[in-house]
């Protein structure tokens, strides 16, 4: 006969205590059966162990037999094997419970060893929360598989009594639960509360007990139902912290936004000055922040749980006073009790850091701020300067420039960026800016050079520059010096014109007695002429002749010492020349010293400005006159040197072959210190008036331009030896220099070609014709630019074109010969000029192969100069 | 404390304490619908100045009690004390829209009475059934001003003289309305030994209760 | 027709209170309110009151002393004690008068099971 309204079988005999313990046990008896736990209730009261109720699995697995020997072993084994197993052949082993409880005998079937039990506590031991209830009125505690495990119960339902229940809280929490539970039963509602349970293998966990108190109809305590969560790790983490917060100073706090408390740790009071207690007012650990900081509690919770803004503010301790930095750190949980958002965070002390921080950023915007006024100062600088300031990039490109670009160039500033420096440079000084700007990119610390630059209005001014690199390229500024040039310049020439004067005088001495020689020889060759005595008029000529002779070379020296003027450079028999000036040096040294030469008779070829080299020899001389007051030697010697690699850097020279031409004297000497300042312009050893000191400084210019140098060996007492060398010219010379060969070339019959002879002085055109004539040319005539082209054009293309620069009427030798090549390209132009003509001979008359032949010269010189020509 | 109540006691007068406490906290949780959370109660036997001044030091604004004696086996006097500008948020709290600002106003003092009253009597009704006695409440009265003077007020001078009180207090705060205050008991001495002998007799019956068997 | 409720409390705010949660109850019933026992018994006098609700911690005359003056007036009203002081005693006490306990504040939930006896008698009454 079977109940159906009771899940499991029972013995009907039973009766009302079945149906009673139907209420009792039904809900356990439910879950056992569906945990296919083989179990069986047995009336404990009745010797014979009648059944009560028992599960499928129980009958299932051969309960019933296994109960039936139980029964027939009699009371006494039953009553023995109480708390054991009992075990018959041929049947499992019984399992019974201690007991009987209330008249309740409950048997198992084990299920098996090992396995089975150990897969159970495995998944006990998982889950983290039991549920267990107490029913007062019978003291019975009972709970699920957890409740069970953890107190050491063999399965779930299987009941506790009180002393039971206590028995396996620890003992220092003991009394706290039974006052909880004791309040619990005298009408409060309920108990929270954590305690540490003892567990059956000796382990001791945290749990927090939730308990309830459930009235009866009567509205007294009935039921007890609460749960148990195990909280060991969050006590063991809670300790941990404990720890961590008062070795580390960090002070842990909880707040719900809104709440007007929070709860704190004893270090967190102490961060604030205050005195430890559990929970502080908010308004009053607001009141110890500084004001305008933020607070470390949130007006409003955030929308979702999560980590909280980490902030900083100050304070003023509650103690002293003393103000303090302190930071705030949390995160957002949800509560479970109120089921709020729940601030959970710490507080700490970060002063030090903060404070340095300070001093770093007070720092930070002084040094900002001395930065930013350097930065006026130099922008200052850049804008009101008038030297010129440039930032180029690596390839020499404006990057930026200042605003006196367009006050000394009249260039705006706006619009050089991208510019590139060599273009606004003179084209000549291109060159050097490049070498400077390489000298700048391969290492150069600081480079300094003057170029020429372009004005906007096509004029030109010198600039100093100094340069300097810079990470993306260069920094340079360039001062004025054109005016500085130009002045020094001036002053140049007017110690030139000083030393000209002196020089003049003694020239011009030298050029009435040669006045006065040809005077005289041609008065003397009228007296013959007149007396038909033919014989001597050579002789005669030959005097006015050497006299002309010299007085040409003196005023070339004048001129040449007196003009600018871009070398000319020619090959040179240095013999010849010194040889040529002999005369004129003898002149100007005066008698009381003797002069030797000694030339070396192969002498090489040197190429160089013969006026310039005359100038330099004629200064050697001077100095050394001035040097031999009493009178004394002057020895010129000439020779060939070969410089070594040695010798040639001890002179600072390439190694290579070289003439070298030396003036001593025996004069007073120099010591070292005046030797090392003897090539500065200016400097003099002369008395007031007794001469510029330009001299030397001129003959270094001349040797250094020349590709040559200056050396000069002084004795003081015994007398110095100045020594100029001069690259050796490539082409090899003949050894009869025929310069200083007298006469004119032997005449030649015969037409050798077409001159147009263009000159307006009359009796200089008339000797030239002569002298053309005899070489055997053919010439045509004209005194100004227009006859001459008019001839041109209409007597046909000439061979030559031989004009004077300086011609009247507009149209000057440089532009009648340009014209005349508009006429006839390619015709040969020799430009005879005065000292006066450098302009209008034009830069380019190299280029253009227009020869010049300057004023005065010989006519042998001119005629070789023609045949040179028209070969 | 640990010369006049062991710790278990202690234990168990904090418990008692909690539990009216509690009971206090949900009927104020069902006047005015917001949680409320409450402290762990504190428990000191000092001078009843210093009692004053442990809530001084924390609070600088001034402070309204809602004050109720209380006598019977043991006397003394319980406090709801809060700062005197939460009356306003409390009313509010309370009465919610149903009233305009004047009749809110107007209604102050009186909400404030019978919040203490709520709170007060709860809380010590409950103690009292804890202990199985029975107390005499008086009405509730309100009070301003600085904590000296709301402990002392009302007293004899020879009563405000003595020397210690057992000084309990817990702090409560109330959700969303900055509302926050504390409950404070103060007993004076004899009743404190009498008390002493209440917890010990609640003690020894809980341990009957919860010894177990049937 | 509806049934007359007169609220006994000293606090104007408890009155308040109370009249809120039983007006959710019971919107149709009249609510008549007093400040004081004398005041209650002179309303009562008047006549037309059918249920009561009376706040025990009063001056001069407490809870219990008006309402067992007012069970021998009568002693079929339902009365309920409404009152914080949750002691034992109290709640025996009003027991013993027949009165309800309802304790303080008064809520929907706390007032439900009196106002719906009260319901029913006075119903019956009438009926």
């Amino acid at each position: 006969m079977e109940n159906t309204a009771l899940p499991f079988t029972t013995d009907p005999a039973t009766g009302p205590l079945a149906a009673s313990l139907g209420d009792r046990i039904g809900p356990w008896m439910a879950a056992f059966e569906a945990a296919g736990v083989a179990l069986a209730v047995l009336d404990g009261a009745k010797p014979e162990l009648p059944l009560l109720g028992c599960t499928a699995a129980f009958t299932a697995r051969g309960g019933p037999g296994a109960l039936e020997r139980l029964r027939q072993a009699g009371p006494a084994a039953a009553r023995e094997a109480q708390g054991r197993a009992f075990r018959a052949a041929d049947t499992p082993p019984l399992f019974l419970a201690p007991g009987p409880s209330e008249g309740l005998l409950l048997c198992t079937l084990p299920e098996g060893e090992g396995q089975e039990d150990r897969r159970l506590r495995a998944q006990l031991a998982l889950s983290g929360s039991a549920a267990w209830e107490w029913e007062i009125a019978t003291g019975r505690i009972a709970g699920d598989t957890q409740f069970a495990a953890w107190h050491g119960l063999p399965l779930a339902g299987a009941a506790l009594d009180p002393s039971g229940f206590f028995a396996c809280i620890h003992p220092q929490d003991r009394m706290r639960i039974r006052l909880g539970v004791g309040g619990l039963l005298r009408g409060a509602e309920l108990f929270s509360k954590e305690y540490r349970l003892l567990g059956p293998d000796g382990t001791v966990r945290w749990v927090q007990a939730r308990t309830r108190c459930w009235p009866d109809a009567q509205g007294q305590p009935a039921r007890l139902i609460g749960t148990l969560t195990d909280i060991t790790e969050q006590k063991r983490t809670e300790e941990r912290l404990r720890i961590a917060q008062s070795a580390g100073g960090i002070g842990t706090f909880e707040h719900v936004p809104g709440f007007g408390t929070a709860a704190v740790s004893g270090t967190f009071c102490a961060l604030l000055g205050l005195r430890p207690v559990a929970n502080l007012p908010v308004p009053l650990v607001n009141s110890l922040v500084a004001e305008g900081d933020p607070s470390p509690f949130d007006r409003a919770p955030p929308a979702a749980p999560g980590p909280a803004e980490t902030r900083a503010f100050r304070i003023r301790r509650a103690d002293d006073g003393t103000p303090r930095w302190l930071m705030r750190r949390g995160e957002y949980l949800r509560d479970a009790d109120t089921s709020e958002l729940r601030f959970s965070g710490v507080l700490y002390d970060v002063t030090a850091t903060q404070e340095a921080e300070a001093r770093l950023r007070t720092l930070n915007e002084a040094l900002e701020s001395r930065v930013a006024e350097r930065t006026r100062e130099l922008d200052r600088v850049w804008r009101v300067s008038r030297d010129l300031f440039f930032v180029g990039d690596a390839e020499g490109r404006c990057v930026s420039a200042n605003p006196a670009w367009q006050a000394a160039l009249g260039l705006p500033a706006a619009g050089l960026p991208g510019t590139p420096l060599g273009a606004l440079v003179q084209e000549e000084d291109r060159d050097m800016l490049e070498a400077a700007l390489a000298q700048l990119r391969h290492g150069g610390a600081d480079v300094a050079v003057e170029l020429r630059m372009r004005h906007a209005d096509g004029t030109s001014r010198a600039f100093s520059w100094a340069c300097i690199p810079d990470e993306a390229g260069f920094v340079a500024a360039g001062r004025d010096v054109t005016r500085r040039n130009e002045l020094e310049e001036r002053l140049r020439q007017s110690q030139k014109m000083e030393a000209v004067g002196q020089l003049t005088g003694g020239l011009a001495h030298d050029f009435n007695n040669l006045l006065a020689g040809i005077g005289g020889s041609l008065e003397l060759m009228q007296l013959r002429l007149a007396g038909g005595q033919v014989a001597a008029l050579p002789r005669h000529v030959e005097l006015a002749q050497g006299a002309v002779q010299r007085a040409a070379a003196l005023t070339h020296r004048l001129l040449a010492f007196a003009r600018r003027q871009t070398l000319d450079a020619q090959p040179t028999a240095v013999n010849v020349l010194v040889e040529g000036m002999l005369e004129l040096v003898q002149r100007s040294i005066g008698p009381h010293i003797r002069i030797e030469t000694r030339f070396e008779p192969a002498l090489w070829l040197t190429l160089c400005d013969q006026n310039q080299l005359e100038n330099a020899l004629l200064n050697l001389c001077l100095n050394a006159r001035d040097a031999m007051a009493g009178g004394g030697l002057l020895r010129i010697t000439t020779a060939n040197t070969a410089l070594g690699v040695a010798a040639a850097q001890a002179l600072d020279l390439p190694p290579a072959d070289y003439v070298r031409l030396t003036v001593a004297d025996t004069g007073s000497g120099m010591d070292a210190a005046t030797l090392a300042k003897v090539f500065e312009p200016f400097f003099t050893t002369k008395p007031l008036g007794g001469g510029t000191g330009l001299g030397l400084s001129m003959v270094y210019g001349f040797a250094r331009q020349s590709g040559g140098q200056v050396r000069i060996d002084s004795v003081p007492g015994e007398g110095t030896a100045v020594h100029l060398y001069l690259p050796r010219h490539g082409e090899a010379a003949p050894q009869a220099p025929p310069a200083a060969a007298a006469g004119l070339p032997p005449a030649r019959p015969g037409r050798r070609g077409t001159l147009l002879l263009v000159d307006d002085e009359p009796s200089l055109r008339a000797v030239l014709r002569e002298a053309l004539d005899y070489a055997g040319y053919t010439v045509l005539e004209a005194e100004d630019g227009a006859g001459g082209l008019a001839l041109l054009r209409s007597a046909g293309p000439v061979d030559l074109l031989l004009a004077d620069v300086g011609l009247p009427g507009g149209m000057n030798g440089r532009q009648l010969a340009d014209a005349a090549r508009q006429e006839q390209p390619g015709l040969k132009v020799l430009l005879i000029t005065g000292y006066a003509d450098a302009a209008t001979l034009g830069a380019d008359r190299a280029e253009a192969q227009m020869e010049i032949l300057a004023k005065p010269f010989r006519l042998a010189e001119f005629l070789r100069r023609v045949e040179r020509l028209l070969p | 404390m640990q010369i006049l109540l062991s710790e278990l006691e202690r234990d168990a007068l904090t418990e008692i304490v909690n539990i009216g406490v509690s009971r206090a906290a949900a009927s104020l949780r069902r006047l005015i619908g917001a949680e409320v959370l409450l402290s762990v109660p504190s428990a000191e036997v000092i001078s009843r100045q210093a009692a004053a001044a442990m809530i001084a030091d924390r609070e600088q604004e001034p402070l309204v009690a809602v004050r109720q004696d209380f006598a019977g086996p043991f006397s003394g006097r319980a406090l709801l004390i809060l700062p005197a500008a939460n009356g306003a948020s409390l009313v509010r709290a309370v009465l919610g829209d149903s009233v305009d600002d004047a009749e809110a106003l107007a209604l102050q003092d009186e909400t404030l009475t019978e919040t203490g009253n709520l709170v007060l009597n709860n809380c010590l009704g409950t103690m009292a059934n804890m202990l199985r006695e029975s107390l005499t409440l008086s009405l509730p009265d309100l009070d301003h001003g600085a904590p000296a003077a709301l402990f002392a007020s009302g007293m004899r001078p020879e009563e405000e003289v003595a020397g210690v009180v057992l000084f309990l207090y817990i702090n409560f705060s109330i959700r969303n309305h900055d509302i926050r205050g504390y409950i404070a008991m103060l007993m004076d001495m004899p009743s404190l030994a009498m008390l002493q002998q209440l917890i010990a007799s609640f003690i020894s019956s809980v341990m009957d209760d919860t010894a177990g068997s049937p | 027709m509806a049934p007359t409720l007169l609220i006994v409390d000293d606090s104007k705010l408890a009155r308040i209170v109370a009249a809120k949660a039983v007006a959710a109850l019971q919107p149709e019933w009249r609510r008549v309110e007093a400040g004081s026992a004398a005041e209650a018994l002179a309303r009562l006098a008047e006549g037309g009151v059918d249920v009561a609700l009376v706040d025990y911690n009063m001056p001069e005359r407490n809870g219990l002393a008006l309402a067992a003056e007012m069970r021998a007036l009568y002693p079929d009203m339902p009365v309920a004690l409404l009152t914080a002081n949750v002691q034992d005693e109290i709640i025996a006490q009003a027991r013993a008068l027949k009165l309800a306990f309802v304790p303080k504040p008064a809520t929907e939930e706390g007032l439900r099971g009196f106002l719906a006896a009260a319901a029913l008698r006075w119903r019956q009454g009438a009926a």
